[in-house]
């Protein structure tokens, strides 16, 4: 062959052609051609100071990238950002990141993050850009059917999706929490310890106040302070004063709450005092803004959802029960519980949640804004009914009892409030083009829940405080609440506000105030542990932290498996990532096991299936054995990149090379 | 915060000594106490200097968070661009030099030394018969800052340690915790381009150089200290070697403008007295 001609030189000899007569035709097809250039990647992460391990799986990726001949940028955003370039903008060709929930999780959460009608849609849901129809009919399936049934079906979703490769699982990580316990003890070992669940089930270690006192405190003061901050802090803007209010109304009111009142200053309360790298928390306390939550954690407890997924079990929270009416509804009925502005929650606020969920603006937007998060969950629920104040009829097309408990563990969110945050988002007035609404972009500032925490206080960028919910079902005993109950009859179930609530979340949280503070890493994060400014670390760990951990005598580790996996996300409405053999190639560019042993320190475990944390959902052709990944095994070469094999595999794939090398493609 | 004031308090107590012993060793007892005198006249002669370099000082304090989010949302995503450019440098730097008592000293300088070598060259300038150079220094101060932090907002970037945490060790943090928690207090981890560290430090050695004629004995060690600031940025993973050689580059441009903005001829126009106006002749030679 001959040496091939750039196109300028092909462009200045064209005129040189034109002269030959005849000749020009042949030029003009030859020069009117695209050249082919090497092939661009750019791949979004977060800096080590957000998270230690996403970037090792970055720059793992980069180098065998690199080494087959693809340009790669690695680019460090933070989390804000990556998200609202993956999730929002959808404006990246490869992310590495970390799934949303840290709980292992039904199959039916494949069905937000891949199925294709939600390809146009901004947020958690489908990211990736994802169509694939043999999936779509495999995730509506899993919907309807049971039993073994569905385990088939959701095994070959699993073995799809795994072959398409939307994105390429890589690890399962251990959620590393420097703890100690001379404040709080209970840190759960069997799963991630900073979780809705987690928190709640801590126990404060008796020291000077019982806190079960503090906990079971006579509510009624406390309700009618409510009331009264209610009508003040409605306007919006007086939070931290209404709760300061608050406190103090507790402590002249309420005699056995004095006791820990009587510090308010701060040693006499017992505060949870968490750190973390994640400054989003001291910003944003909206549920649905999917670049501003990690897990949800906080949100979530700041807002009950109907029920909650409490290991393998179904708990009712904000729901006193629910009831399957026939296949295509659903009864549900609330417990007595009130927003922390001292409205009652109602039947109607779980109806607005489910028809703002689906459309943020209400019909006030031409095109439906759904939420970013929570889209998979929310879309189960297709009609709602107000019956009575304390009852909601949801419309569940036939899907299986798995799915229709799913569809209510969304945050219930009060309409008085979001109903005001429908209209399109504006900035300074002047109404753009985001197709959005002020309800996905607001910061949700004093946010007004129903659940076991509400907020104080926050210093943006520094610190939040969250206070206990003194109004809250949980630490509300019924002989207490019920004012025609005199005498001791507290153990009917129908008037206890807890029934159907597992014993160890009774009276909790177990600490009167939560303060988050945000430290510039990890390692600050496990020394303010090591010194006892802080009781746990609520930020991702790296491996180099734990004998930082070890060297402190009063620090103890705590890890669970968490199920929030970290992948590797492609763009597939771009070339060549749209190309499923292309990502096929790439995902054995990846060896899980070295990111394991070397990122993670052996602190997580390598997987091929979204669904490895979930017990039993693993089909036997997906299990990850010998060290390799049982369908896409790295191109390894005694423990390096195999290139002359990855090579290989793109040219099977139909791609070029130059003779420098480089993987070509048309020009991006 | 106790780990944070201890550290604060660790770092007056060595820049104070410093201070003193380079203040009796370079400007020696005779000139001190000839410096005394017309101490007042001085300070109100750099007032203008001064409080232009406070003014920037204030409104990078104040404004660092809003134009911080101003650079996330607007600012040029670099960190790929940099990283493509130089690589694995630091990397390099790193795996070939670091030894023990390197990252001791290197960890030193970057704090204490760091410290003090902006701090003597207000004391030595300060005790000269004349301001010119002194006005100079804060000016080319308050240029750095100001020059920084509108390139901080215009260019959004994490350093080698937070794209490479597998080759460069934030070395400076895994041994000394207490100092990132100062450092976050001063900065956040985006601003790394260009170094101020650098600037601010390549900045004091040039005045050594262009003051070599006064101060013979502060020239070396100035240098000496400022280099070392250089490398401790790169060897401790903080900063990429593009930041460095922006630094350079932004530490000259803002001594060659304190030169331009302030004058030795506006010391006699300035009303301030005695000592001023007195040798314009000398002090163009050192401009020179």
């Amino acid at each position: 062959m001959t040496r091939p001609i750039s196109r300028r030189t092909a462009l200045a000899g064209l005129g040189l052609a034109a002269a030959s007569a005849g000749c020009l035709g042949r030029a003009e097809n030859i020069a009117g051609r695209d050249p082919h250039s090497q092939l661009t990647l750019e791949i979004n992460t977060t800096p080590a100071d957000d998270d230690p391990s996403g970037i090792r799986i970055a720059r793992q990726l980069e180098e065998h990238l690199t080494a087959v001949g693809i340009d790669v940028q690695l680019n460090a955003v933070g989390q804000t950002e990556l998200w609202r370039k993956v999730l929002i903008n959808q404006d990246f060709d490869i992310y590495v990141g970390q799934f949303v929930e840290t709980e292992p999780f039904d199959p039916d959460a494949l069905y937000g993050l891949t199925h294709s009608k939600f390809i146009a849609e901004s947020g958690w849901q489908n990211p990736f850009g994802f169509t694939e129809i043999s999936v779509d009919d495999l995730l509506e399936r899993q919907r309807r059917v049971t039993g073994t049934e569905r385990s088939d079906v959701v095994g070959s979703l699993q073995e799809t999706l795994c072959r398409l490769q939307p994105f390429s699982v890589v690890a399962f990580p251990d959620a590393l929490t420097a703890v100690r316990e001379d404040r709080f003890d209970g840190w759960t070992e069997d799963r991630q310890p900073l979780s809705v669940a987690g928190l709640l089930e801590l126990d404060a270690v008796a020291s000077d106040d019982d806190s079960g006192t503090v906990a079971s405190d006579g509510d009624s003061g406390t309700v009618s302070s409510d009331g009264d901050s209610g009508t003040v802090a409605s306007d919006g803007d007086s939070g931290t004063v209404s709760s300061d209010d608050d406190s103090g109304t507790t402590g002249s009111a309420d005699g056995s709450a004095t006791t820990a009142a009587a510090g308010t200053g701060s040693e006499g309360e017992d505060v949870l005092r968490l750190v973390t790298t994640d400054d989003r928390i001291t910003e944003n306390w909206n549920p649905i803004a999917a670049e501003y939550r990690k897990h949800g954690t906080f949100t979530g407890l700041l807002y009950d959802p109907l029920v909650r997924a409490d290991g393998e079990a179904v708990i009712p929270w904000l729901a006193a029960d629910w009831e399957r009416i026939d296949h295509d509804t659903l009864d549900v009925s609330l417990r007595d519980a009130r927003w922390h502005d001292g409205e009652p929650v109602t039947a109607s606020d779980v109806a607005f949640t489910y028809r703002f969920l689906r459309d943020t603006s209400l019909g006030n937007v031409e095109t439906p804004v759904p939420t970013p998060r929570f889209r998979g969950r929310s879309s189960i629920v297709e009609d709602e009914r107000v019956l009575d104040d304390a009852t909601v009829r949801l419309t569940v097309a036939d899907v299986n009892e798995t799915v229709a408990a799913r569809a209510l563990q969304v945050p219930i969110l009060p309409e008085h409030v979001w109903s005001a945050r429908t209209d399109a988002a504006t900035i300074a007035g002047f109404e753009l083009d985001f197709e959005t609404t002020e309800a996905v972009v607001s910061n949700n500032p004093d946010p007004v829940g129903s659940g076991p925490l509400r907020f104080v206080a926050a210093t943006a960028g520094e610190s939040v405080v969250f206070e206990r919910n003194p109004d809250h079902f949980l630490v509300r005993p019924a002989p207490e609440t019920d004012p025609e109950a005199s005498g001791e009859t507290g153990s009917g179930a129908a008037t206890d506000p807890r029934a159907g609530i597992p014993s160890q979340y009774h009276g909790k949280p177990a600490f009167d105030r939560l303060r988050i503070e945000v430290l510039p890493s990890d390692i600050s994060a496990v020394e303010s542990v090591a010194d006892g400014v802080a009781d746990a670390t609520a930020a991702n760990l790296g491996p180099a932290s734990v004998p930082r951990i070890g060297r402190s005598p009063d620090t103890r580790l705590v890890s669970g498996r968490s199920a929030a996996f970290y992948h590797v996300g492609y763009n597939v409405r771009r070339s060549p990532l749209s190309n499923p053999r292309f990502r096929a190639v790439i995902a054995r560019l990846i060896d899980k096991s070295a990111v394991v042993d070397d990122a993670f320190d052996g602190y997580a475990r390598a997987a091929a299936s979204p669904l490895a944390a979930t017990p039993d959902a693993v089909p036997a052709s997906l299990a990850w054995t010998d060290g390799t990944d049982p369908v896409y095994p790295f191109f390894d070469d005694e423990g390096s990149l195999d290139v002359a094999a990855a090579r290989e595999a793109f040219r099977d794939a139909g791609y070029r090379f130059d003779d420098e090398g480089r993987l070509l493609s048309r020009g991006q | 915060m106790t780990p944070f004031l201890s550290l604060l308090a660790s770092i007056v107590a060595w820049v104070g000594t410093m201070l003193a012993v380079a203040s009796v060793a370079v400007i020696g007892p005779a000139r001190l106490r000839d410096a005394w005198t017309g101490l007042r006249a001085r300070l109100w002669d750099a007032r203008r200097a001064a409080g232009t370099l406070g003014a920037v000082l204030l409104a990078s304090a104040i404004g660092r968070s809003s134009l911080q989010a101003v650079s996330e949302l607007f600012g040029l995503q670099a960190t790929a661009l940099i990283y493509g450019l130089e690589g694995g440098f630091v990397a390099w730097v790193q795996s070939t030099f670091a030894t023990p008592v390197l990252t001791a000293y290197f960890s030193w300088v970057y704090v204490y030394g760091y410290a003090f070598l902006l701090a003597f060259p207000v004391v030595a300038y300060l005790a000269l018969p004349r301001t010119t150079t002194l006005r100079r220094v804060l000016v080319a101060y308050a240029l750095n800052y100001a020059i920084g932090l509108a390139l901080y907002t215009a260019v959004f970037a994490y350093g080698p340690r937070n794209v490479m945490p597998d080759m460069v060790t934030p070395l400076l943090f895994t041994n000394r915790p207490d100092v990132m928690l100062l450092a976050s207090e001063v900065n956040v981890n985006t601003n790394v381009f260009p170094s101020l560290h650098t600037s601010l430090s390549v900045t004091v050695g040039t005045f050594a150089v262009l003051t070599r004629e006064e101060y013979p004995r502060w020239t070396p060690v100035a240098v000496w200290l400022s280099l070392s600031v250089v490398v401790a940025t790169m060897y401790l993973g903080i900063h990429w070697l593009t930041d460095v050689v922006a630094g350079f580059a932004l530490a000259f441009g803002c001594v060659a403008l304190a030169h331009r903005f302030v004058d030795p001829r506006n010391d006699a126009v300035e009303p301030s007295g005695d000592a001023s106006g007195e040798r314009p002749g000398s002090e163009a030679a050192a401009d020179a």
